[in-house]
């Protein structure tokens, strides 16, 4: 429940939703309740990070919500810090969404506020803190505060027997001068749903099962390239939509806070390694180990010789014409120097947050917007509220019908993505490398 | 015109004053390897050879017990640095000189290894140590085995960077053997006018043995003003001129270093 603290410094706050106030003074019991507490992580017997985490375990419980059936979830916050906690995916109002920039009220250290919304669109979800970390490596997403999200679809996206959520974190980071001049993290461990390579519970499948992983990248800043030796991934979802085209991949690349949805067919017995595909990453920790029933042994890694992923290759193969008046708004991503012992600021059209200019939508009305990104970084971009179809890649990719919440441009170079206006409320924009939002790379989007 | 130039005289001395003092602890490395060292070392299976071009513009002019003097003599070293792990690396240095009258001479060797703090330990400075050993014919330096311990400590913060050496260097053989350590700290403060351009100054200096300094008469005192460019991270391009203020110090130098990285794994495109 609210304290009284809580509640008069919430009053304050325009945006309050009524469902929050409603929730406040409704002894209804919730559907789930997130505690926010630090928590000491062992990721090997060797080795613990202390962190946050969500009901005491990294990632947090899966959250299994139906589409479309209201859910109360109260978050109560046991740190020092305020905190909130982001809907990843969800078509949220924005006073629920999770972004204290679209004017969802922060959870005061001590203090419970509950979250009642109405989960969509269907797929593949996660949820995580939304606070700024700065200079502070071991808060925001650098923490342990991210879980699963499902929201079941009525019918189901593929028939599996079995499924596996797995989630990829780094931690102990440090910032470093990078080849280029800015400053990125640099990891000294990488975990698999917490665990360390060797250290987890392998994954137990029986042979000729299909398994379904669903895999998110809750890295704070990094991407990541996963493959599973003796086997190949089917990739029918990303970022928790059904792709058009799915495609059989040798592996997966995940940017900062993508998903991948992935059918596994269990045809190969033995013991082996899902894990990074970038050897030091991999001896750093992310891995696990997937044992087939009624084998043993030292797990095996077929170490791949090449990186390949292209979205593109999960495209509609038809390409439709536009029917609707589009809006271009272009987005220019550059960075400022500010000396080879700090961060680069990110700006936006020149302007770094909060100073970035919020761009005004209509209701209903299809928008592309254009990523123009200038700078020597590659920037993994959300938007809150609402899905974007991927329409230009790259050396000019034409794309269509992959839809997705997070995309990663590449340095130098333009991604164009296209989405409806249909979800009035302050909209927020950002990279979601953790260092880059915290020092500007974000926006907002205002409904008109 | 006189009123700019006192100004401008005023002003330097004012700069020349605040280098001093804020520059703490340093090391007067002769006149061959004119650098401070920053704390990182060179990353394992990577070679990096480096050209320290010095020449003195107006140095010693006589011959001082068998010693060539040093005016107009050009100095140039090759260093080559190896790195063995994340934390260490070895370096190795040919020292010569070229000057009117004696031709292109070899000078001397030295090696140096030297550790650092891992970056998993999450220091806010970064910090290290090298130990150098070597020999140096008598006709460049009347001590002519010479060892020095350096602790090295830098930060950069925004544009800003620091370094201090605060090295203590030992006469093995030599006129000199009989004293203890002496103390010969360098400083560097630089900022970063652009990505790629730097500025700053660097302080060497020999203030003599520990316990018992020479007075500032006879303590050798350089400070360079220097540019940095971070044209790649392959590439160390470094180019100052320096004045030593004092009697023991040659007056004007100017130095350079060009440094090349090299890679001895073809890393895999996967990395």
């Amino acid at each position: 429940m609210l304290s009284r603290r809580g509640i008069l410094k919430l009053g304050g706050a325009a945006a309050l939703s009524a469902a929050l106030l409603k929730a406040a003074h409704t002894p209804v019991d919730p559907d789930y309740s997130i505690e926010i507490a630090p928590f000491l992580l062992e990721i090997s017997p060797k080795h613990t990070v202390k962190t946050i985490a969500y009901n005491r375990q990294i990632p947090g419980e899966i959250l299994r919500l139906a589409e479309g059936r209201p859910v109360i979830v109260d978050v109560t916050n046991h740190t020092s810090r305020e905190e909130v906690v982001h809907w990843h995916g969800l078509f949220l109002p924005s006073d629920v969404d999770g972004a204290m920039e679209e004017g969802t009220p922060m959870v005061s250290p001590g203090s419970t506020v509950r979250y009642t919304f109405t989960p969509r669109p269907a797929g593949f979800r996660w949820y995580h803190t939304h606070t700024r970390a700065g200079d502070d490596l071991k808060a925001g997403q650098y923490t342990g505060q991210q879980g699963f999200l499902m929201i079941e679809p009525r019918k189901a996206m593929s028939a599996y027997d079995r499924e596996f959520f797995l989630a990829l974190h780094d931690w102990d980071g440090q910032m470093f001068s990078s080849g280029d001049g800015s400053m990125n993290p640099a990891y000294n461990f990488s975990t698999i749903n917490g665990k360390m390579l060797g250290f987890g519970e392998p994954l137990k499948v029986k042979q000729g099962q299909r398994v379904l992983l669903h895999i998110l990248n809750a890295s704070p800043t990094d991407p990541h390239w996963i493959s599973f030796s003796g086997h190949q991934f089917r990739v029918i979802a990303l970022d928790g939509n059904p792709v058009p085209q799915p495609q059989t991949v040798p592996m997966l690349r995940l940017a900062p806070a993508e998903r991948v949805c992935a059918i596994v067919e269990m045809s190969n017995p033995g013991v082996w390694v899902l894990g990074e595909v970038r050897k030091h990453i991999k001896s750093a920790g992310m891995g696990v180990v997937v044992e087939y029933s009624g084998y043993d042994g030292a797990p095996l890694w077929q170490q791949p010789q090449t990186l390949n992923w292209n979205y593109n290759q999960f495209a509609a193969l038809v390409e439709s014409r536009d029917s609707e008046e589009i809006v271009s708004i272009p987005l220019v991503f550059e960075s400022k120097f500010a000396g080879h012992g700090a961060p680069d600021r990110w700006m936006i059209n020149g302007k770094s947050y909060p100073d970035t200019e919020a761009v005004t939508l209509r209701k209903g009305q299809r928008y592309r917007l254009q990523f123009k990104n200038r700078s020597t970084d590659d920037h993994p971009v959300h938007l809150h509220r609402h899905s974007f179809e991927i329409r230009t890649l790259p050396r000019s990719q034409s794309t269509r019908g992959i839809v997705k919440d997070v995309v990663l441009v590449p340095a130098q170079s333009q991604v164009d993505v296209e989405f409806t206006a249909d979800n009035p409320g302050l909209t927020l924009f950002h990279c979601h490398q953790q260092n880059h939002m915290d020092d500007g790379f974000m926006m907002l989007f205002r409904y008109a | 015109m006189r009123k700019w130039l006192e100004e401008i005289a005023r002003r330097w001395e004012l700069f020349v004053a605040l280098s001093v003092f804020f520059a703490l602890p340093a090391f007067a490395q002769g006149n061959y390897e004119i650098q401070v060292y920053g704390a990182a070392t060179v990353e394992p299976k990577t070679t990096m050879f480096e050209l320290h071009s010095n020449f003195t513009i107006d140095g010693e002019k006589a011959r001082i017990d068998g010693v060539y003097p040093t005016n107009h003599q050009e100095h140039e070293t090759l260093e080559i640095t190896q790195g063995i792990n994340d934390w260490s690396e070895v370096g190795f240095y040919v020292f010569t000189s070229i000057q009117d009258g004696h031709g292109w001479q070899w000078v001397g060797d030295h090696i140096r290894p030297r550790v650092r703090l891992p970056d998993s330990w999450h220091w806010v400075v970064g910090v290290s140590l090298s130990t150098e050993i070597g020999y140096q014919r008598a006709a460049y330096s009347p001590d002519t085995w010479t060892w020095e311990i350096r602790p090295i400590v830098d930060k950069s913060v925004g544009r800003w960077y620091f370094a201090v050496n605060p090295a203590f260097e030992r006469t093995l053989h030599g006129p000199d053997v009989n004293q203890g350590f002496q103390f010969a700290p360098a400083v560097k403060v630089s900022y970063d006018f652009t990505k790629v351009v730097s500025g700053g100054v660097e302080y060497y200096g020999n203030y003599g043995e520990l316990g018992n300094f020479a007075s500032l008469h006879n303590q050798q005192q350089q400070i360079f003003i220097v540019t940095d460019l971070n044209v790649s991270p392959k590439w160390e391009i470094n180019i100052g001129a320096g004045i030593g203020p004092t009697a023991a110090t040659d007056r004007w130098i100017i130095k350079g270093i060009l440094g090349r990285h090299f890679s001895w794994i073809k890393q895999p495109d996967i990395e």
